[in-house]
């Protein structure tokens, strides 16, 4: 019948090269003799349509095909637990490796924002390959043991010997705490005093850096006014900040973390450190007495700002790292509690 | 599909998955070639479609517990199946696992 040659040719295609002949002679034999008894049922040979119906009912070639292969799974149960594991390992450790690699390569060009938006927009990839050569490298594993499983070792899941005794304690959730009255009551306290003593400081120095004030008023150097701009900015962030814990307080509203108002706040403090950044001529200390100094104290200057301006960079991109960590997570954290309401 | 009938034949194809296993290494007690063999167990209540049972063959026989060889009969070249001692020896542990099964869920409904 032309239309079964048709059909097993099609399953062919799809078989495993080394036992192809041998199955389509046996899948052969079998429907032949299927097809015999059918037609002698009926006393005559299948109308096309009936032979059509038939091999349907058998299904597609590619599934029946599929059904032989000895391989369904890229990577199979008893060695996912372990693929899961150590997939989760490498992305985490290829994420701090490259934040600190990016952290220090932007250091030490002296780069911009520019830079950080870069490194952060081309993490994904990263994460991606990490990933990508994880698979690859446990997909081998897995046909390695199938396709010689007395050559190789059976796969040992991680920690194969362990004992109850030796199980961390219960995590205490600290995050889902509720805060104590007396946690909120020392944040208010604190932070006004905080906010009062760092009002203080522009008029008497000495509160922020002791017998070092007089000595650093005694340098040829000033303050560039972009850190008057960077003070008023700390200053509107302390401000709004304790604001809103004194309206919790009085609310009653202490107990309930806020982690969006956290994030918010994160967000805030990049402005001042950027401001810093984008200071003129990327100046931050200036001299006294330019005419005078300049020839002995230029290249002292020039250094200080640039070490300054690297540092503030450095601060910068971790603000900018801890921010993407705390969005991640946060909606890592969504996505389980909808998860969990839906089940 | 209705998600409950959907989930439903998850779960039957789950159930019946490893019967069909049993139920072949017990028909061929007797020598069959596959599709004798889906008749035979056809003819006892226990259908099975061709592209289940003839992979199955084959992946029972790559276990050692079926034997195989091609044969002519009929003027056609066909290949048969019996089982292996190895395959008599673990029909036999099943079949006593399916039958403490079998009285255990007995017993819960």
């Amino acid at each position: 019948m032309e239309l079964l040659d048709r059909y097993l040719q099609a399953v062919k295609r799809h078989l495993p090269w080394e036992r192809q002949d041998d199955i389509i002679a046996e899948l052969k034999a079998n429907l032949e003799s299927q097809l015999e008894d059918k037609e002698s049922e009926l006393g005559r040979p299948l109308t096309k349509e009936e032979a059509e119906e038939w091999l349907k009912q058998i299904g597609p070639p590619i599934q029946v095909a599929a059904r032989y292969q000895r391989q369904q799974y890229l990577i199979g149960p008893a060695v996912f637990p372990t693929y899961w594991f150590v997939l989760r390992l490498v992305l985490a450790w290829a994420t701090v490796i490259y934040a600190i690699a990016k952290t220090l390569d932007i250091a030490a060009h002296g780069l911009g924002a520019g830079a950080i938006i870069a490194a952060v927009a081309y993490l994904p990839w990263i994460l991606l390959i990490n990933a990508a050569i994880v698979t690859l490298v446990f997909a081998a594993i897995e046909q390695a043991s199938l396709r010689y499983p007395g050559k190789c070792a059976p796969f040992a899941p991680m920690a194969p010997e362990w004992s109850p005794a030796g199980l961390p304690p219960i995590e205490v959730d600290g995050e889902n705490k509720p805060r104590s009255f007396a946690k909120a009551l020392a944040e208010v306290i604190f932070g006004s005093l905080f906010l009062a003593w760092f009002l203080l400081v522009p008029h008497y120095p000495y509160l922020m850096f002791g017998p070092g004030a007089w000595y650093l008023a005694s340098l040829p150097y000033k303050l560039a006014p972009v850190w008057w701009t960077f003070y008023w900015c700390l200053v509107g962030l302390n401000a709004f900040e304790l604001t809103w814990k004194v309206v919790d307080f009085v609310r009653g509203a202490w107990q309930g973390r806020k982690p969006l108002r956290h994030l918010a706040m994160h967000a805030l403090s990049l402005i001042p450190l950027g401001l810093l950044m984008l200071a003129p001529e990327h100046a931050l200390f200036l001299m006294k007495n330019p005419a005078a100094d300049a020839a002995a104290h230029g290249a002292q200057l020039a250094s200080a700002n640039k070490g300054v301006l690297t540092a503030i960079t450095i601060a910068f991109a971790i603000v900018v790292l801890q921010l993407v960590w705390g969005v991640g997570k946060m909606g890592v954290d969504a996505y389980r509690k909808r998860v969990a309401a839906a089940q | 599909m209705t998600l409950t009938e959907n989930l439903f034949e998850n779960l039957r194809l789950e159930l019946r998955r490893g019967c069909l296993t049993l139920a072949v290494l017990a028909q061929l007690k007797q020598e069959h070639y596959g599709y004798t063999l889906r008749k035979a167990l056809a003819a006892r209540g226990m259908e099975m479609d061709e592209s289940t049972l003839y992979p199955l063959l084959r992946r029972l026989e790559a276990q050692g517990l079926l034997t195989s060889e091609w044969r002519e009969e009929d003027k056609r070249n066909k290949r048969f199946y019996k089982l292996s001692s190895e395959g008599e020896q673990i029909f036999a542990r099943l079949l006593e696992e399916w039958n403490s099964i079998n009285t255990a869920i007995s017993n819960l409904l």
